[in-house]
């Protein structure tokens, strides 16, 4: 069994999606009757891979949402509540979508281990962050060219180069792709020096100056929405690869020969009689899921029970080369600006 | 021109790294100070009504065995275990210096008390082992669990030996109302729509003083809702239906 935690991308969204699940009790409350709501194993699907093995897995909605960020203590609860779900559920390999891994992450939950009367185990989750990663620079690669950009000759700033999946991005353009430059950018210098020292290459630069320089910029951070950007300096044609989430880089980034294209998303090869995507708003959500939940898929297939994405910069090359051999061999494929005919703009 | 666009307004990774360390890091600064006269104030009436509560689930389990009497022994061991818990949190106040307030817990407990007489003499096994082995108990787990985390030591230790047995309570009222779902699912449901509200009442009653103890209202509420969302789950009701059964808590 596999199994993907999510979470809608806000109260609002939250609320219709449960109401159109028959879940009216939380569907009509506020945000104070979801803070209290427990998590929810929304879907059971079975899965085809290309090769022919079924797996099974289950959806858990954690009943988080964006809003309650700012509650530290109900966000924890969630995620960890949702974890507690998966296990107690007997499934082998769960992937933290959306929020719930930058939660895990950011609010140091690995100190919590015991739920109630479980104990959880690790290594039945994964962040799904290192075919998030192989995604994002498999994206890149299929996609800057058919705009006309030579990755030989391109210049790429990672934004949030220091985070898991930003730094094994920096990792994967530097040794695999031969790039003519690489930009890094973080909020925090430090590891950003460290990351610079282990790669032995690539340029730490602010993003101002980063943005005008760079044929393809990958954001593996997310933006808030107040700020502002003037399309006017960017190269054209620039790829932009939005890997933060929620996705939001489209909003900000219009105008000819500007290609924005959505990171970390994959395309299975066949429908999957499933309706957890359609609520995470895909646009072909028969087909298509966030890396970070195929990975989880992967693993299930491989039978690989191991908490293969977790914690932070433990992700390696040949980490990467695995989940991408085994996510072609099982069907999924990186999709491409040819998805978007509406961003599209050459 | 937009040139004052600074990575520091971006959310990355890292960015809430600091919130991470000042709010998680000394879990043990969450503790209250269990010496102050507030402290022990608030503990006078939540240690009462854990006291009367586990008198009443011994008195409530002999109860139900007048109406399945082939049970009388399994429901006997389940209300002396009961009484041993009665003990335990006896000894928790005991140990921290405060004297339980008994009247003030009776008084909390009287409607669903009441609630439970009436279903008791109408033979309604069914609304009975709601009340006990569904509604009280995945109170009290909820309740324990929450109060595990920020409980003295000594009460911690008790607390936590108690939980082990809660979870075997709620497991024999489950059982009972599965094997029987298809003739108790009417009474189960009517008797939920009358007695959750209570609960949730009961609930914010004690909120208050639960905080003194810093025990959260929401993270008390969410427990009752986990507990009680997988016993319904394990009885066998759907989503659809728990869900029709929880909305009552939020009327």
């Amino acid at each position: 069994m596999f199994g993907l935690i999510g979470h809608s991308t806000s109260f609002e969204d939250a609320k219709r999606k449960a109401s159109m699940l028959g879940f009216d009790h939380i569907a009509d409350g506020n945000l104070d009757v979801w803070c209290t709501a427990p998590p929810q194993l929304v879907e059971n699907v079975e899965v085809k891979s290309a090769t022919g093995i079924s797996i099974e897995g289950s959806y858990i909605d954690s009943c988080f949402v964006p809003e309650m960020l700012s509650r530290f203590k109900t966000a924890r609860r969630k995620v960890l509540n949702a974890m507690e779900l998966a296990q107690k559920k007997g499934i082998n390999i769960t992937a933290l979508g959306g929020f719930t891994s930058i939660i895990f992450e950011n609010f140091n939950l690995l100190q919590h281990k015991q739920i109630r009367n479980t104990s959880l185990e690790w290594e039945r989750f994964t962040t799904g962050n290192t075919h998030t990663a192989w995604v994002i620079c498999k994206q890149l690669e299929i996609n800057a060219p058919r705009i006309g950009i030579d990755l030989k000759k391109a210049t790429v700033a990672v934004i949030g180069a220091t985070g898991d999946i930003g730094s094994a991005v920096c990792r994967w353009l530097i040794n695999k792709t031969g790039i003519s430059e690489l930009l890094m950018v973080a909020r925090q210098q430090e590891p950003l020096a460290l990351l610079q020292k282990e790669l032995d290459g690539g340029t730490i630069t602010s993003l101002n100056e980063a943005l005008p320089q760079a044929d393809i910029v990958v954001w593996v951070a997310s933006m808030p929405k107040t700020i502002e950007i003037d399309t006017d300096n960017l190269k054209k044609p620039c790829l932009m690869i939005d890997g933060g989430y929620p996705k939001n880089l489209d909003e900000k980034f219009q105008g000819e020969n500007i290609h924005v294209l959505k990171g970390g998303i994959v395309e299975f090869f066949n429908d999957i009689g499933w309706n957890m995507m359609e609520l995470a708003e895909m646009q072909n959500p028969q087909r298509e899921m966030f890396a970070c939940f195929a990975e989880a898929m992967i693993l299930e297939f491989e039978k690989c029970h191991t908490n293969f994405s977790w914690g932070r910069n433990n992700i390696s090359l040949e980490k990467m080369e695995f989940i991408g051999a085994a996510s072609l061999k099982h069907g999924f494929s990186a999709i491409g600006l040819d998805k978007q005919p509406n961003v599209l703009t050459v | 021109m937009h040139n004052e666009l600074k990575i520091t307004d971006m959310q990355t990774l890292e960015s809430n790294k600091k919130i991470t360390e000042e709010t998680t890091n000394p879990i043990s600064l969450d503790l209250p100070d269990f010496t102050t006269d507030s402290y022990k104030d608030a503990y006078s009436r939540i240690n009462a009504i854990v006291i009367e509560g586990e008198q009443e689930a011994h008195d409530n389990y002999i109860s139900i065995a007048t109406l399945i009497p082939n049970e009388l022994e399994e429901l006997t061991k389940l209300a002396r275990m009961e009484m041993k818990h009665k003990k335990g949190f006896t000894a928790c106040g005991r140990n921290l210096g405060v004297v339980a307030d008994m009247e003030f817990a009776k008084k909390f407990f009287s409607k669903l008390h009441g609630n439970f007489q009436v279903a008791l003499e109408k033979g309604n096994l069914t609304t009975c082992l709601l009340i006990q082995a569904i509604l009280i108990e995945a109170f009290a787990i909820s309740a324990y669990n929450v109060y595990i985390r920020v409980a003295d030591p000594f009460a911690k230790k008790i607390t936590e030996g108690v939980v082990k047995d809660e979870y075997l309570h709620l497991n024999y009222g489950q059982e009972w109302l599965k094997e029987n779902l298809s003739t108790c699912k009417e009474e189960l449901m009517e008797a939920n729509k009358v007695n959750l509200p209570l609960i949730k009442k009961m609930l914010d009653e004690v909120a208050d003083d639960a905080s003194v103890l810093a025990m959260d209202r929401e993270e008390l509420m969410e427990e009752f809702m986990i507990a009680y969302q997988d016993t319904l789950m394990e009885i066998g009701l759907d989503n659809r239906e728990i869900a029709r059964m929880a909305m009552a808590a939020i009327v």
